[in-house]
Order: structure tokens, then C-alpha cells, then sequence
């Protein structure tokens, strides 16, 4: 069935750049935190194996043409991380014959040009990942048949046989292009994510025998990014935590012995059945309780009953409020020591099933003691960090820096801005839901937040606007009675840019117990911004995320509404 | 002021190109000594002390002067170690004829030493002022350089915030003018 997809794996990669030793290679990352470290596993990769690379970060498809026309003189081989899978890249680019990518995307649906391109384009994608591609037969003719049944071709391809570059000629005419056309629309209509980047990366160095500690801790926090910002099933997070966990028993096996146990000062990481609370460690416990979605929209805290409930949770559990509104490290150890089982306990009783969750922790030194969780907010919130004047790359430089265990200060700056951040999200959340800003459309809820709101810059940028959807759909489907809205997927704007009068907008999908986290936004704004000639700008890697004119925004919104009821 | 009026120069005058108060000295001296003569001859006895006093000024200024040229000098060997045989036009601008003509007979001298020490090709005392530690090293660049064309002939575009994993001895010059920013990891 597969035999014409090519998956690139370390054969690929090391054996035709290794050799080649005096070539170049250029990274072009994207900017989220699970590109960041996968980014950080092929540098460490690279550096072992002395591959000169270049490394240039990309926060969407403008950047990624400028930079690739910028540097396609200089080098051959690209690597693209956390971009250009789900598009045509060859056409997009137009790059030479000898150029070659390799791409390792956790995007999907892959673009079928890239999945059965041989020459140009390598994909890094797992053995077991199931890509689902519709069969080669299915999708595309060889050449010869194609010049004899279709006289009008828009795009004649070259025939060369060097190059096998498959373009897809829609005019030709006949019973297969229909067909066709549905078995594309079918495959590329949702979007989803794949495993994670880091992890894919991670493989790789284990399979070249080059894994450590740094690059598990990398490969983990890559996963929970994808967690926290609600891009995989909670089957597939655990699969993964599973792999994970098979690593680490490898890795960091002598701490459990008490004998011969590594100094205070290695790193060591540990699996946790920890506490679903957002930088609880770092914070204090009752500010955890407040600004964690999962608790904040069990238990309606945006109401005068839900923080009566609260106090009668912490009331429950025995924790006096004094204690819990202090920082956590200097709560009493007493009650300390058995804080996730009592947690969990009292939380089964106020319908809060899920508060613990399988993750892992990194311990260095006496002070240093991280959740995967708390590396992925900090790292998130250097990376959206609207304070810093400056190009946008500082952010990444900074925010790649901070994964490195030797910048604590700078990974202490990102949790203060994560707290700052996650704050300016539960007041934004409880002041929509009080004022009932999520309004029912139709086939789809809407929230846009108004210019004047408190914190509204920091939701021009697409991760926070996407985290605090997630928030507010999530309080959304718990406030409300009606439901039908519950099943609803939802659509957030916000004033992106005031002086150029635009506005960012993200359509997220439904938030059901065994949701699939597919996303049909991506094809729908497409769609709605070519009915209506609305000026767009479908920048982002995610094709859920869009830019637009405000005063294109309503048209916008009565085309989605006619496109999806 | 006092300065200035003894070398004759009007007090407007406040920029004046070092290769030239060289000669501005000699003759702002040579003016003095003989006017100095001329009045004592004519019995104008009363302003020997001013005339020492001002020749010894004469003779402060020169020595500073002095001393500013050689420090010039100094600086300007250092140029060699930092920025390698060719220097940016805009170092070059400020040198005068004379300077160059320094700079490069000490190159030439550099040269000829480098290639008498370590052997048949000769030893490049430039390179590696620091013991290196690592074949490759891994460097940031801080501002937007441009285009950079290493001795293989291939070019590397330096903009700003990319990250560039390179050999060392094709960073070290760069790094010393603070374009490239050595990580260490």
C-alpha cells in the first residue's frame, strides 16, 4: 500500500548528509514550543556529529519563503520543523532540482504531493503513525496516461525523469477527477496533529544511539506542549507518556537505588502522577486552583456560588486558607506530604475526576525542581512576550535559550510571565462568560474581545488567543445549560493590530469527553474568505489560525455561517 | 587657551587632524625660538620669563602630542590581531597616509616572522588566541552583518538572531567584533 511513501528515518537523513560532510544544512523551525525542542534534540544531533547547519526561525509562510529565498544559494539540504507538511511545498517554493527538505511535521494531514514526492521531500514521521493517504492509483495518473485522455491541461507537466513532480491537473476531464476531487476533500477537510516532533527526534537519536538525558527531557516537554494546548486525544498522550516512560526507567534508573544513586546535582527525571494544577509548584496552591482551567471551569469559579465551592473544597481537604494562599514551598510539610491523594479524593466529590495526570519532573540540584507542564508555559509565554521591543526572532532566541538547563534565569522570567498570563486568561474567560460574550451562531459559537479589554494585547498573538479559547469553551460547555451549545465548536477574534485595522481569529473545535481534536476550520475559512473576497491572511502554520480586516469581519462571519448550517 | 595662542592658532579652531600638529609644533617652536632671540638681542629682557614659560608649554604640548600619536600606534598594531590584514574602510578613513604606511610594514614584519616560525608554511599567530575547545562551536549573530564569505568560498548570510553551528577559526574574527555571539550550550 505504501510503497510509494519514502519515510525518512536515520538512513535518510545521516546517510546522505554525514558523508557530504562539507554541506550545509539550514533548520527553519517554526515558533511553538514542541519545534523548539525537537530543535533542540537535531542541534545537540548535529554538534555530535560536526554538520554545520544555519539556524533560522520562522513564524509563518511569508518568513519561510523569505528565508528560503534568502539562503537557496547557499545550501542544499532544509530541514523544516514543525512546517510545510500540509501544504504543497515544491510549489510553494519552486525550488531547484538538487534541493533537498527533509520535513518533520506534526501537522496532518500531509500533503499527498509531499507523501509520494521520492526525490525532493523527505518525511520524518513515525513507523505506527497511520497516516491514512488515500492510495497512489487513487490520486494520480502516471504521465504517459495522463497526455492521452485530457486535451486541456492547465498545468502540463514537464515530462523529465529526473524529476517526477506530480501536479495535479484539475481540468482533466472525466468520471476520475471527480472521484478524486472527493477522496482529497475527504483526506485534507480536518486537520489534526501527529506525534509530536520532539519525540520523532528523540527517535532518531536513539536509534543513532546518540540519545541522553537533555534530549528525553526535551523529547517530553515537546509532548506536553501538545497536551497543554489540547492538540492530541488523551489515548494518544498516554500512549506516548508510556513510550516516554520506557526511556526514562533506561536513563535514570539509579536513583532508585539507594547505594549507588547519582549526586544531588545530575539531572535526573522522574515520573509523576501529578497534580493537574498549572505551576502549583511555583505559585501558590489556592492561585494554582484559581487560574487552572480544569479546576477554574469545574467549579464556576467566575461566580459568587463557585467561590463559596472552592473554600468548601479547600475545607474539605483540611487545608487552612492561610496555608494555601502562601507560596507552596513554604506551605507546611505536613501537609505537603499527602497533597495529591487528598486532592484527589475531595475532587472526586466535586465531580473533578481528572485532577491528576501522568507527566514528568526534572530534578537538578536542591532548588531545581520542574513539571513538564511549567517548562511548556514558561517557554510559551517567552515566546509571546508582547513586553520585549525588538524583532520577533529575540522572543524565540530567548525562549530556545531557556530550555537549556544553564538559563534559569531566564526559565524563572518565563514563569513569572506564564503566571502573569494565565491570570490575564481566567479574568478574560470569567468577564466573557459574566457579560455573555459567547454568543450562538448557528453552527459554530462566537466570542470577540472588544479593544478596550484589560490584557487584550497579550491575545494577539496565536498561541495565548488559542490557549484562552481552549479555556473559555472549556467554562463555556460547564455554564451553560443549553445542549445543544455544548457540542458546539467555537470561533475567537481579537484585535490583532489596531493601526492596520486587523484582527486575528481562531476556530477551534468542540470540547466533548472523547473528542478527536480534528479541526475543520482550516478548509472553512479558506472557503469563506474566496466566497467573499475578504482580506486574509492565512499566515500561520495552523490553517485554523487567520488574519483579517475588521471591517471584512462580519461578511467573514455570514459566509461561515452559510457554508456550515 | 594658552595653548592656542602660542601656537598662533585661533581659538575657533578646535578639530585639527593629528598628522598635522606635528608640523604645526615644529613651527609654532621654531617662531617662538627665534622670536625668543630676536628679543633678547634687542634687550627686551623682561619677557624672558614669558617666553620660557610659554616654550615650556610648547614642550608639554608636544610631549602629549607625542604620547597621543604613539598610543594611536599602539592601537593600531592591536588592529592587526583583531581584524586581520585587511582593515573596514571605516577604521581606514580616520588613519592618516602615514599610519597606513605603518600598518603596513608592520604587517609585512608579522608576516615575515609568522612564516619564519613552525616549519615549512609557517605559523599563524592570529588564529586560536584562546585555547579552543571545540572543533565547531555554535554562535549567534547580534546584528545584521550581511554576507559572509569563508575561505572555502562558501557564504553564509548573517542576519540577525540566526544561529550558525561553523569551525571556530572561520567565527574567531567575527566573534572579536562582536557580530557573533559564542553559545556554549
Amino acid at each position: 500500500m505504501y510503497q510509494h511513501i519514502r519515510f525518512g528515518t536515520y538512513v535518510n537523513i545521516f546517510n546522505t548528509v554525514i558523508p557530504l560532510f562539507l554541506q550545509r544544512v539550514l533548520l527553519l523551525v517554526a515558533s511553538d514550543v514542541d519545534a523548539l525542542c525537537a530543535c533542540k534534540i537535531l542541534q545537540a544531533l548535529f554538534q555530535c556529529d560536526h554538520v554545520q547547519y544555519t539556524l533560522v526561525p520562522v513564524s509563518g509562510w511569508q518568513e519561510l519563503e523569505t528565508a528560503f529565498l534568502e539562503h537557496k544559494d547557499q545550501f542544499k539540504y532544509f530541514v523544516l520543523i514543525n512546517c510545510g507538511a500540509n501544504v504543497d511545498l515544491l510549489e510553494i517554493l519552486q525550488p531547484e532540482e538538487d534541493t533537498l527538505f527533509f520535513v518533520c511535521d506534526s501537522h496532518r494531514p500531509i500533503n499527498v504531493v509531499n507523501v509520494y514526492n521520492d526525490t525532493q521531500i523527505k518525511l520524518l514521521v513515525k513507523q505506527d503513525d497511520d497516516l491514512d493517504v488515500p492510495a497512489y492509483d487513487d490520486i494520480f495518473r502516471d504521465e504517459e496516461v495522463e497526455e492521452e485522455d485530457s486535451e486541456n491541461e492547465s498545468d502540463a507537466s514537464e515530462p523529465s525523469e529526473k524529476r517526477r513532480r506530480f501536479e495535479e491537473v484539475f481540468k482533466c476531464g472525466g468520471f476520475f477527477s471527480l472521484f478524486r476531487r472527493e477522496i482529497l476533500f475527504d483526506y485534507e477537510q480536518y486537520e489534526y496533529h501527529g506525534t509530536s516532533s520532539a519525540m520523532v527526534m528523540f527517535d532518531l537519536a536513539w536509534i543513532m544511539s546518540k540519545d541522553l538525558n537533555d534530549m528525553l527531557w526535551w523529547a517530553i516537554v515537546g509532548l506536553t506542549d501538545q497536551w497543554v494546548q489540547d492538540k492530541i486525544t488523551q489515548m494518544k498522550y498516554v500512549t506516548d507518556i508510556g513510550i516516554l516512560q520506557r526511556h526514562v526507567s533506561r536513563h535514570n534508573h539509579r536513583n532508585e537505588d539507594e547505594e549507588n544513586s547519582l549526586s544531588i546535582d545530575c539531572m535526573r527525571i522522574a515520573f509523576e502522577y501529578d497534580l493537574r494544577l498549572a505551576l502549583y509548584q511555583h505559585w501558590s496552591l489556592y492561585e494554582s486552583l484559581c487560574n487552572t482551567s480544569y479546576t477554574s471551569a469545574s467549579l464556576k469559579l467566575w461566580s459568587v456560588q463557585g467561590q463559596k465551592r472552592l473554600q468548601e473544597f479547600l475545607a474539605d481537604m483540611g487545608l487552612p486558607l492561610k496555608q494555601v494562599k502562601q507560596k507552596f514551598n513554604s506551605m507546611d510539610m505536613s501537609l505537603k506530604e499527602n497533597l495529591r491523594e487528598m486532592i484527589e479524593e475531595s475532587a472526586n466529590k466535586f465531580g473533578m475526576k481528572d485532577l491528576r495526570v501522568q507527566t514528568f519532573s526534572i530534578h537538578f540540584g536542591f532548588k531545581n525542581k520542574f513539571s513538564a507542564s511549567d517548562i511548556v508555559y514558561a517557554t510559551a509565554s517567552l515566546m509571546e512576550n508582547i513586553e520585549k521591543e525588538g524583532p520577533e526572532t529575540t522572543n524565540f532566541i530567548k525562549a530556545l535559550d531557556s530550555l537549556s538547563r544553564g538559563n534559569l534565569d531566564k526559565l524563572h522570567q518565563g514563569l513569572d510571565l506564564a503566571k502573569k498570563q494565565l491570570r490575564a486568561i481566567q479574568q478574560t474567560v470569567a468577564s466573557c462568560i459574566c457579560t455573555n460574550l459567547v454568543i450562538s451562531q448557528g453552527p459554530f459559537l462566537y466570542c470577540s474581545l472588544m479593544e478596550g479589554t484589560p490584557d487584550v494585547k497579550l491575545f494577539s498573538k496565536p498561541v495565548s488567543l488559542c490557549l484562552l479559547s481552549k479555556y473559555l469553551l472549556k467554562s463555556f460547555v460547564c455554564s451553560t445549560k443549553n445542549k445543544r451549545c455544548k457540542l458546539l465548536p467555537l470561533i475567537m477574534a481579537a484585535p490583532m493590530d489596531v493601526e492596520q485595522g486587523t484582527v486575528i481569529m481562531v476556530g477551534i473545535p468542540p470540547e466533548t469527553e472523547s473528542s478527536d481534536k480534528k479541526n475543520f476550520f482550516g478548509r472553512a475559512f479558506e472557503k469563506a474568505a474566496d466566497s467573499t473576497n475578504s482580506r486574509t491572511l492565512h499566515n500561520h502554520f495552523d490553517m485554523s489560525i487567520i488574519e483579517l480586516k475588521t471591517e471584512d469581519r462580519s461578511k467573514f462571519l455570514d459566509a461561515l455561517i452559510s457554508l456550515l448550517s | 587657551l594658552i595653548h592656542s595662542r602660542a601656537l598662533g592658532v585661533t581659538p575657533e579652531v578646535s578639530v585639527v587632524m593629528p598628522h598635522s600638529l606635528p608640523s604645526l609644533l615644529l613651527q609654532g617652536g621654531t617662531v617662538w625660538k627665534s622670536q625668543a632671540q630676536s628679543e633678547a638681542k634687542s634687550g627686551r629682557t623682561d619677557l624672558i620669563f614669558l617666553i620660557r614659560f610659554r616654550h615650556c608649554c610648547l614642550l608639554r604640548t608636544q610631549r602629549c602630542v607625542l604620547a597621543y600619536l604613539y598610543d594611536r600606534l599602539l592601537r593600531i598594531r592591536a588592529l592587526r590581531w583583531e581584524y586581520g590584514s585587511v582593515l573596514p574602510n571605516t577604521i581606514q578613513f580616520h588613519m592618516s597616509a602615514e599610519e597606513v604606511e605603518w600598518f603596513n610594514r608592520y604587517k609585512k614584519s608579522l608576516a615575515t616572522y609568522m612564516r619564519s616560525v613552525g616549519g615549512e608554511e609557517g605559523l599563524d599567530l592570529t588564529q586560536d588566541i584562546k585555547p579552543p575547545k571545540s572543533l565547531y562551536i555554535e554562535v549567534r549573530c547580534l546584528r545584521d552583518y550581511g554576507e559572509f564569505e569563508i575561505d572555502d568560498g562558501t557564504t553564509v548570510l548573517l542576519k540577525k538572531n540566526s544561529q550558525h553551528f561553523l569551525p571556530r577559526w572561520k567565527c574567531e574574527q567575527l566573534i572579536r567584533q562582536g557580530v557573533l555571539e559564542h553559545i556554549l550550550s
